[in-house]
């Protein structure tokens, strides 16, 4: 899964033709083979952009930001990025007229230790939903696989699940990372915020972890398209998933 | 001076003071239009019931944010009632539908995190069911003796 000759290429014809201002992309890091997010400008940066398995992150979160916000936006999305970008333009976030999107025919994507990452095997719709051009070959809906882990922790006893869940609030930082990483979080002003620290018992106690990652999953909620951003982004490598997606009705 | 200092912290000294008996606390949030005139007619008809429960008047059962029932569990309450105008007739035409998928979810959250699905209870109260309103605290105080005091994520067991 390399499609990074035919990004460049759509990415040079739309600036040439003026139809974007910016566009979001991927590059490598510079240091190893893992890839970050770009913003580009300006088309002499164009052939910096890359798209392959270690393409993980989430782009359509960056369409919040001031950098993108009321420009023409062109934009790499895969399966799950096409899920919270639908909906983000469902919830009037961003104007479908303004974006330029370019789909991929996912196969799934790789962690930094190169195996399969768990989201992308049990990826149902792995083809970008909403597009203008498509990359690849659409591969059609797989069937729902329950998640192993979900599916046995939903049966345990209430002593599991607590001793599971105190471990994971434990080891929280408070550094909200997944909330900002996190597409559907597009509030200006996020009640889980250090800055209504008082209100969140400030200091990064399991109890504060719990209180603060209890309301941001209730405000997911039904929501959630399971991109699994925050995951990606936990530097603690949390499975915060668990909570959401018992909410996901 | 010094006399005084002693006197003052012979007071303060934990150990004087015997350990109280356990009581649970249980935050009662409850609409105005129904719920809390419901317990306003329990009271001036005389009805008994545990004296337990600390009510908060809201508008509207909608306008428990999940938030006040999370913040609640994690500082001082053993057990949470939220209730409400009966499906149909809120104040407010829609706001108990609202409130009831939210509280759904929550439910289902806090289930899945290790609270007992008795600590979090919602009842449906009018404001001519003082003697239902009784049995409900009733009902919620017994569930909540029955499972003990709370421990789990309390404020205080992480103080630093």
């Amino acid at each position: 899964m390399d499609y990074s000759k035919q990004i460049q290429d759509i990415a040079a014809k739309l600036f040439a033709e003026g139809k974007i201002d910016v566009f979001v992309g991927y590059r490598m890091n510079g240091f190893d083979d893992n890839q970050v997010p770009v913003v580009i400008n300006d088309p002499k940066e164009v052939p910096a952009l890359v798209f392959t398995e270690k393409s993980v992150f989430n782009l359509s979160n960056y369409l919040k930001a001031d950098h993108t916000r009321n420009k023409r936006v062109g934009l790499v999305v895969k399966g799950c990025d096409s899920r919270s970008l639908n909906l983000l333009l469902t919830e009037s976030q961003v104007k479908r007229d303004n974006l330029y999107i370019i789909g991929i025919a996912c196969e799934g994507v790789v962690d930094e230790k190169g195996q399969k990452m768990q989201n992308c095997i049990e990826c149902i719709v792995p083809d970008a939903v909403v597009y203008d051009e498509m990359l690849g070959s659409p591969r059609g809906k797989k069937d729902y696989i329950v998640n192993a882990d979900i599916a046995g922790l939903a049966v345990k006893g209430l002593v599991e699940r607590r001793e599971y869940f105190e471990e994971i609030f434990d080891n929280c930082i408070r550094c909200n990372a997944c909330r900002h990483s996190c597409p559907l979080c597009y509030c200006a002003k996020c009640c889980i915020d250090q800055e209504t620290a008082t209100i969140y018992n400030g200091s990064n106690t399991a109890s504060s972890a719990f209180h603060a990652l209890m309301t941001w999953s209730l405000h997911l909620a039904g929501r959630c398209v399971d991109c699994r951003n925050c995951e990606k982004a936990c530097p603690s490598h949390l499975p915060r998933i668990f909570c959401i997606n018992r909410t996901r009705r | 001076m010094e006399e005084v200092k002693d006197k003052i912290v012979s007071i303060e000294k934990p150990e004087l003071i015997a350990p109280p008996e356990w009581k649970p606390v249980i935050v009662g949030i409850l609409c105005n239009w129904c719920s809390y005139a419901g317990s306003d007619l329990t009271g001036t008809s005389r009805t008994q019931y545990p004296p337990n429960i600390r009510i908060i008047r809201v508008p509207c059962s909608s306008r428990v944010d999940p938030w006040f029932i999370i913040k609640a569990l994690q500082t001082t309450a053993d057990g949470v009632l939220i209730s409400g105008c009966h499906p149909g007739d809120c104040h407010y035409i829609s706001g108990n539908y609202y409130a009831r998928r939210r509280f759904l979810v929550t439910k289902e959250l806090l289930k899945m995190v290790g609270f007992h699905e008795h600590r979090v209870q919602f009842s449906w109260v009018s404001a001519a069911e003082g003697a239902k309103f009784a049995q409900v605290v009733k009902k919620v105080t017994e569930d909540v003796v029955k499972l003990g005091p709370l421990h789990l994520y309390k404020k205080e067991n992480f103080s630093k």
